[in-house]
């Protein structure tokens, strides 16, 4: 039975990349440092002097017990937020998504402008795990995502304001438009995948965020249209749109196809012909679901 | 544009009631939809139309309960705000 596509393992020790199970880089030594030195200093200073008008307020001992219990108080109430928080929203998994660096963000910008040299889809895996997205420009990330979507809504009151339609509710009108879009794309590929029952490794959460990333595209072509008029419009809609749907094909196809069929050969069977249909009807949808919302912006 | 989200979790909300309201015996039975009919044994791959009934019997029996509350809550809502 063909599993998912076989993952690439890195060298656990190489040069360069610090640790890759370590998402953000350690700042904790030489700043804090010196910042607990001076709290430690400022702190041993308070109960001593009397001359600050603090100080006298802090020096009554039913005060200060009354500022040690809340204190203790707030300590045990962020002990039990930070136990439960992760029932709700997976804060763990959220972070992988988020520990990008400049250069990452970069290079995955101009994967989503012009995908057609890059030559390696799949995501590197160090131990079953994959690698952050810093240290591979194939894996997904929600920091675009998020900062597009939200230039979008920018962008989209912009625009409407340079044609005197701007009003402030009509901004949160857009960004829920734009959400709920999102949210029913979601909903309808997780539900086709469940028919088509594909084994993927395909989390919701990749899913939104490669849904993301034509957010990218549409803010190009809306500012090239305020800048040049519907001709800049429609070019700059047409490149992304294209480069978009070559990037998502390329993508999905490594997580949706079989390991035979991703790698070019042909396989027949109805099961992987209705999941090259499924990838390319995704793919598909996102030009349209691009031009749908931004053609209103550009007159 | 007026697409929001209030407007989209109505529209689910009206799906799932659609759903909840197929007749085991009067209508999926007829159709060769029934949940007896579906089983095709052991092989590995089930198919588009046994999940689909699948998922028809599983939306119906998760959701039987939960619909009544939504439903009034909804009815209130609009009722209200209209």
């Amino acid at each position: 039975m063909p599993g998912p596509a076989s993952k690439r393992r890195i060298p656990v020790s190489q040069p360069g990349m610090a640790d890759p199970h370590q998402l953000f880089d350690d700042t904790s030594s030489a700043q804090s440092r010196g910042y607990r030195a001076q709290q430690a200093a400022s702190g041993l200073g308070y109960p001593a002097t009397s001359t600050l008008p603090q100080a006298a307020f802090l020096a009554d001992p039913v005060s200060n017990m009354a500022m040690a219990y809340g204190s203790s108080l707030a300590a045990q109430g962020k002990e039990l937020v930070d136990k439960n928080i992760d029932r709700f929203i997976p804060v763990t998994k959220l972070k992988y998504y988020f520990a990008v660096d400049t250069v990452y963000v970069g290079k995955k910008l101009g994967l989503l402008v012009f995908p057609y040299l890059h030559q390696d889809w799949e995501v590197q895996y160090q131990q079953d795990t994959p690698v952050a997205p810093r240290f591979d420009v194939n894996a997904p990330d929600l920091y675009i995502p998020a900062m597009a979507f939200i230039t979008y809504i920018l962008v989209a009151g912009l625009a409407l304001g340079t044609q005197d339609r701007f009003s402030p509710d009509l901004l949160g009108l857009q960004a829920s438009s734009a959400l709920a879009w999102l949210a029913l794309e979601v909903v309808a590929i997780l539900l086709s995948l469940y028919l088509v029952t594909v084994n993927t490794d395909l989390t919701t959460i990749d899913l939104v965020a490669f849904l993301g990333y034509k957010y990218v595209g549409m803010i190009g072509g809306v500012l090239m249209g305020l800048l040049f008029g519907k001709m800049g419009y429609y070019l700059v809609l047409g490149w992304c749109c294209v480069s978009i749907f070559v990037f998502m094909i390329r993508t999905l196809r490594l997580k949706i196809l079989a390991q035979a069929a991703a790698e070019g050969v042909p396989v027949r069977g109805a099961r992987n012909q209705l999941r090259m249909y499924l990838t390319m009807a995704v793919a598909a949808a996102q030009p349209l679901l691009m031009y749908w919302l931004t053609f209103h912006l550009v007159r | 544009m007026a697409f929001t989200l209030y407007s989209l979790l109505q529209a689910a909300l009206l799906c799932v009631n659609a759903i909840a309201v197929l007749h085991e015996e009067r209508f999926l039975k007829n159709i060769g939809w029934g949940t007896d009919q579906g089983i095709g044994g052991f092989g590995e791959e089930p198919g588009i139309k046994s999940q689909l009934m699948n998922l028809i019997r599983s939306v119906r029996t998760v959701m039987r309960v939960p619909l009544i509350i939504v439903n009034s809550v909804a009815i209130v809502l609009l009722l209200l705000f209209g």
